[in-house]
Parts: structure tokens; C-alpha cells; sequence
């Protein structure tokens, strides 16, 4: 008796686990009438923490300032999930589903390079700056696609310097490349693939030598061929830089090079202007730390939002668009996380984030090499970190 | 059914879930995964090249090198810290041991990723060392961010309190009576550390030192934010592979031959076991 109930027992076990994995979110079906307006828009978020936390205020500010619609955030941390947020959408367009939730997406530009080279621009609708008044002033576009996206932020890697050390402070790659040499050991870049920073500075350095634009957004392996002259420069660097109990030291992570600066051990670093700047803001990096740009430029992209058409909620995405645009919401940007403002910011207090309205996001440069990207790393890994 | 038997199916249903959770999340990845290292990532038929890879290529040998020196320096000298505690902890009745015995455990209870950070602002170049120095006009650089000394040294602040533990339950085991009776017989205090005291804790100190082995082996944290770019530890080289490299078939070779370097050390374990088994009957 005992035994039949055992395997019972195990068997209900074995049924509840498989029943677990099998459940799966269900679209859930808006069922609103032709003329009447859905209230729920579903926004789709991935990123840091921080990212979190912005979102987390705008949606409940734009919740408050009127009654028609609610934003209603879903948002992945990035690097937790299994499947990345793109991979969902396509898997959902695809897979022929229509009236999802996915009513709201925000990409960053190489996100957005990615789905638009994985389901092409007709999977989102197209938007009309006439039904978006805020965007009539936004000057930035996406790198592809620009009808389907609207941006509403900027985000770049700059060159991040102490200015109680530094006098003359380089102005374009080349006078960075002496600046290095004639101070060994002041400088430093995170590990490529473990940071932007770092990797928007090897690749700058490596593309720099390229001169075909295409290159740029290119996933081609044929450029791969071309590499060799900027890697012979990240080599010619390598002595120079930082180094920490007798030998030449890469940080991980951006924060890993930022550290470094903040402490004093090195005057000079890439890093993101939004990490040094909302850091700075917070104290927990001196003040003498200030940023630059320097010609030809470390990368940068735009924050976009868009409106896939499996989604069910146009009109109301559109609407949250509009709010992210306004002054509101762009001045909030600024403050929580030093993000780049794409509107006009006379009337806005930029107090401590006085640097940003130097960054001009129409000239950001855009480098997208898709998989090619860890074919770099491996190279760099295996000839640039391994010099000692 | 007799009563016997249903006894014993009553024991199965109770071992039933975690037996079968062990299967479905231990087991069976390791079986995957073992396969997966012997796939060519090209045709998918059997191939030793990822194996060949991690032995042949001169930057991977190091890493195995380097893994190897960080985790027997780690293992020696946490093992050697810990027993003299271990000691002074059973044998020094004072309230001075008793507030070491009370205190000793609390890194264990500091998150792995908040002490090695403690460490950081501790011991890097422009660190609470440095500042202190720099007061009475010396720059003390200790160069041990990046290197293989500040990662054993972190290595050990995780590694001793563990150590001690066991190596303390396993002194306290041996009674009182035994080394009264030797200094009664006349033995000096090195006599009976040598003869009784050293003999009866010496299966903890192999089993403390095979816990302690395999947990740096695949150590992640620490060598992530502590270590150099090359040689790399094992965990951060598996790490590029499968994170960075997207080479899921060299990981999995990876992770085999990371499983079995701790098994060598478990298989000591095992040994260590069944032996005082033998000596018990």
C-alpha cells in the first residue's frame, strides 16, 4: 500500500516539475472594443540597474500626469535572463503572433541594428513625428531604420581624465597616443568584452587604420583581414600602460578603469560619459575628474523606443514616446543617470551635468561588427593580454 | 506486504525527490556536457581537438599552471594557519581563546563579493595600506592587485575560518584522557603532538585540504576582480570561453578537465575515508 502510494507521490512530483517548465507566459488577449481605448501599454525594458530605476520613475510620473493611459514596465536585467529581449521578439514575430504585449520596446543601437538585420523594419510600425509633438525638436536618428525608431537619449564613450594632472589634454587620437607614451603607466582600458569602454577604445584604435566607412557596421569577416595594423598599435601601446606589482595590468569592467582614475593611480581612462558623470554627481569620484572627446571619436549610440506590430497598444505607446521627449522626463534623464538629452536644454537645469551639453549626439560614432566582435576579443586575449 | 518491505519503500520515497533533482540538474548536464566536449563545433562528429587545445596551446598551459600554484599555496598555507588555531583553540584555555573561538567564523558570514571589495580598498596600490604609509612619508606599494599574492591572500581569509572548523571538530574528538595518559608516561609536549596529537587529526587535515582545493579550482569572484590578465585562473578561462568566445564545445572540455583535477583530490577524500573505516573495525 505504502509503495503504491510512494510512487504516487514521486509520480505527482515528476508531473508537477514537468508541468512548471511547461507553463508558459500566455499573450494575454486585449479585447477591447473597435472604438474604445485600451488603457494597459506594456513597455519592454533591458539594462542595468539603473536603467531599472529610471524606468521605474518615468512610467509612474507618466501614470500620474493623466488618466487614458498606464504604462506597465517589463524589465530584464541584463545578463540573468536566458533569452535576450531581442531574441524574444523575433522568436514571437516568427512564431506569427499578433496582439502580444510587446507594445513598447527599448533598444539600444546595437540592439536595434540587430532585430532590424534579424526581422527587418516592417515588423514595427513606422513613426510619424505628426502624431509625436515633442519629437518635432529631436534631431538624432537611429543608425538604420530611422523612420522606425524614435531616440530619446544618448549615451558615449568619452576620454576621462584627472585635470589636476593632466595639462595638456589630447585632442585627437594621435596627441592620446603621445600623451601615453610620454607617461607610462597613467593610462588604462577595461578588458575588452567585459566593459564598453574598453571596447570601444581597441576598436576605435584597430577601425581608425580601416577606411572604408562600411567597416564600420559591418559583421563581414573579410575585415578581420584588415586588423593587423591596429593590433600592431595596441602592442606598441601595451608597455605603457598601467601596470600593478611589476607587470602591465587591464582592469575588468569599465567601473575596474574608473576605480583606478577615481584612486589617483592612473590620470586617464575611456570610459562611458553617463557612469563618470552620475558618479561624480554622487561624490563617489572626485571633482577634478572631467571628460572629453577627441577626434577621430570613441564610439557613442542613441537609446531608442519602438512600436513592434504584434503589439496591441499603439496609440498608447505613442503616447508614452511623446512624455519621454517632454522636458519632464528628459531633465529626470539627466539627473538619474547622466544620460545625453536630445532636446533643447535652455530651460533646463543641467547644474553638475554642465559636460553634457558638450557631447553632440548627431556626430556619435556608430560601431556595430556584430559576431565579429568576439572573434576581437578572442585576438586581443590571446596577443594583447598575454605580453605581460 | 510484509512490514520489511514497506519500510523500505517508505526509505525510497523519502530519498525519490532528491534523487531525482540531483539527476535531472546534476547528472544529467554532466553527461550533456562530457559529450559536448568530444563534438567538433564545425561537423559534430567525435573530435579530441578541444582537449588538444587546452594542452598544447601555450597560453592555456599556463593558465592550468597558475590555477594549480594558487590553489597548493592557498591549500599549504591555510592549512598550516588553520591548524596552529585549531590548536590553540583546544588546547589554550583562556578568555582570549574563547573570544577567537567565537570570533574566527565571522568571514564566513561576509559575503563573498563585499570582503573581496574590503580586500581591494585594503591592499591595492592606493590603498588604506598605501595611505597609512604615506603618513610617515613612505610609499609602501604592495603590487598585490592583479597578482597571484593578492588572490591567495584573499584566498585564505575564506579558506582558514573553513579549515579551522574542521580541523577544530576534529582535535576536539580526541579526549583529554589520551594526552594526560602520555605526559603521565612521560612524553614531552612535542611527543605527544608528534605521536597522538598529529596522528588522530590527520584525516581532517587531508579532508580540510581536499574542501579547500577543490573550491579555488573553480573559484570565479576572486580571480575576476583580483587577478591579472594572464595567466588567467581555470574560472575565468572557462569564463572567455563560453561568455565571451561563445565556444560552448572547449568549455565543456574545459569544465571536464577542471572536474577532474577535483577529482584527484576528491578520490584522496574517498581514500581517507574508507581507510579510517578499516582502522575503526
Amino acid at each position: 500500500m505504502k509503495k503504491l502510494f510512494a510512487l504516487l507521490l514521486t509520480l505527482a512530483m515528476v508531473l508537477s516539475l514537468a508541468a512548471c517548465g511547461g507553463k508558459k507566459e500566455e499573450a494575454p488577449a486585449q479585447s477591447g472594443g473597435e472604438s474604445e481605448v485600451i488603457k494597459e501599454v506594456n513597455l519592454w525594458a533591458t539594462g542595468s540597474d539603473n536603467v531599472r530605476e529610471i524606468f521605474e520613475t518615468l512610467t509612474e510620473k507618466f501614470n500620474a500626469s493623466q488618466d487614458t493611459y498606464e504604462v506597465k514596465l517589463n524589465f530584464m536585467l541584463s545578463g540573468t535572463g536566458t533569452q535576450t529581449m531581442v531574441d524574444m521578439i523575433v522568436a514571437a514575430q516568427k512564431a506569427g503572433q499578433t496582439n502580444t504585449d510587446y507594445d513598447l520596446v527599448d533598444f539600444s543601437g546595437d540592439d536595434w541594428s540587430k532585430i532590424i538585420a534579424l526581422v527587418g523594419e516592417e515588423a514595427f510600425h513606422k513613426i510619424d513625428a505628426s502624431e509625436i509633438p515633442n519629437a518635432a525638436s529631436v534631431e538624432a536618428k537611429c543608425a538604420v531604420s530611422p523612420e522606425y525608431s524614435q531616440p530619446y537619449r544618448g549615451t558615449t564613450v568619452i576620454l576621462a581624465y584627472n585635470a589636476d594632472k593632466v595639462d595638456n589634454v589630447p585632442t585627437t587620437y594621435e596627441e592620446l597616443k603621445t600623451w601615453i607614451k610620454e607617461h607610462p603607466g597613467r593610462f588604462a582600458y577595461n578588458t575588452p568584452g567585459t566593459g564598453g569602454a574598453g571596447d570601444s577604445f581597441v576598436r576605435t584604435s584597430v577601425y581608425n587604420f580601416i577606411d572604408d566607412e562600411a567597416a564600420m557596421t559591418s559583421a563581414d569577416a573579410k575585415w578581420a583581414e584588415q586588423w593587423d595594423e591596429g593590433f600592431a598599435l595596441l602592442e606598441e601601446l601595451h608597455p605603457y600602460m598601467y601596470q600593478s606589482g611589476g607587470s602591465i595590468v587591464y582592469p575588468n569592467k569599465n567601473q575596474g578603469t574608473l576605480d583606478l582614475l577615481a584612486q589617483g593611480e592612473i590620470d586617464m581612462c575611456p570610459n562611458w560619459a553617463d557612469m563618470v558623470l552620475s558618479q561624480r554627481a554622487a561624490g563617489s569620484i572626485p571633482d577634478s575628474i572631467k571628460i572629453t572627446t577627441i577626434q577621430p571619436s570613441f564610439t557613442g549610440s542613441v537609446q531608442s523606443l519602438s512600436i513592434p506590430t504584434i503589439g496591441s497598444n499603439p496609440e498608447g505607446a505613442k503616447a508614452f514616446i511623446d512624455y519621454m521627449l517632454s522636458e519632464e522626463a528628459q531633465s529626470l534623464l539627466v539627473t538619474q543617470m547622466a544620460a545625453i538629452p536630445l532636446v533643447d536644454t535652455a530651460n533646463m537645469d543641467m547644474t553638475g551635468y554642465e559636460d553634457l551639453q558638450t557631447l553632440d549626439v548627431s556626430n556619435f560614432r556608430i560601431l556595430s561588427i556584430g559576431d565579429l566582435s568576439t572573434t576581437f576579443n578572442e585576438r586581443w586575449d590571446n596577443e594583447i593580454a598575454t605580453l605581460g | 506486504m510484509s512490514k520489511e518491505k514497506k519500510r523500505m519503500a517508505f526509505g525510497y520515497a523519502l530519498v525519490m525527490p532528491a534523487f531525482l533533482v540531483v539527476m535531472l540538474v546534476v547528472a544529467w548536464p554532466i553527461v550533456t556536457a562530457v559529450q559536448k566536449s568530444f563534438t567538433d563545433p564545425e561537423t559534430g562528429g567525435f573530435t579530441f581537438d578541444n582537449y588538444l587545445y587546452f594542452f598544447t596551446d601555450p597560453n592555456q598551459l599556463k593558465n592550468i599552471f597558475f590555477t594549480m600554484f594558487v590553489c597548493f599555496a592557498t591549500v599549504a598555507i591555510a592549512i598550516v594557519v588553520a591548524y596552529l588555531l585549531a590548536l590553540y583553540l583546544r588546547f589554550v584555555k583562556s578568555p582570549v581563546a574563547r573570544l577567537i573561538g567565537n570570533l574566527y567564523l565571522i568571514p564566513r558570514f561576509v559575503p563573498s563579493l563585499v570582503a573581496v571589495y574590503a580586500m581591494i580598498t585594503i591592499i591595492r596600490d592606493s590603498g588604506l595600506i598605501n595611505r597609512i604609509s604615506l603618513l610617515f612619508g613612505a610609499d609602501v606599494k604592495l603590487g598585490m592587485m592583479y597578482h597571484a599574492s593578492g588572490m591567495i591572500t584573499m584566498n585564505l581569509w575564506f579558506n582558514i575560518p573553513f579549515a579551522a572548523l574542521m580541523i577544530t571538530a576534529g582535535l576536539g574528538a580526541i579526549p583529554d584522557s589520551i594526552i594526560e595518559g602520555a605526559r603521565d608516561v612521560g612524553a614531552t609536549k612535542w611527543k605527544t603532538f608528534t605521536s597522538m596529537i598529529l596522528p588522530l587529526s590527520y584525516k581532517d587535515v587531508v579532508v580540510a585540504s581536499t574542501f579547500v582545493f577543490m573550491s579555488n579550482v573553480g573559484s570565479f569572484t576572486t580571480p575576476y576582480l583580483m587577478g591579472g590578465n594572464a595567466p588567467k585562473m581555470l574560472g575565468i578561462a572557462l569564463f572567455d570561453q563560453f561568455n565571451k568566445y561563445l565556444r560552448y564545445e572547449r568549455a565543456a572540455a574545459l569544465s571536464v578537465i577542471m572536474f577532474l583535477i577535483c577529482s584527484v583530490s576528491a578520490a584522496v577524500y574517498i581514500y581517507t575515508n574508507l581507510k579510517e573505516k578499516d582502522w575503526e573495525h
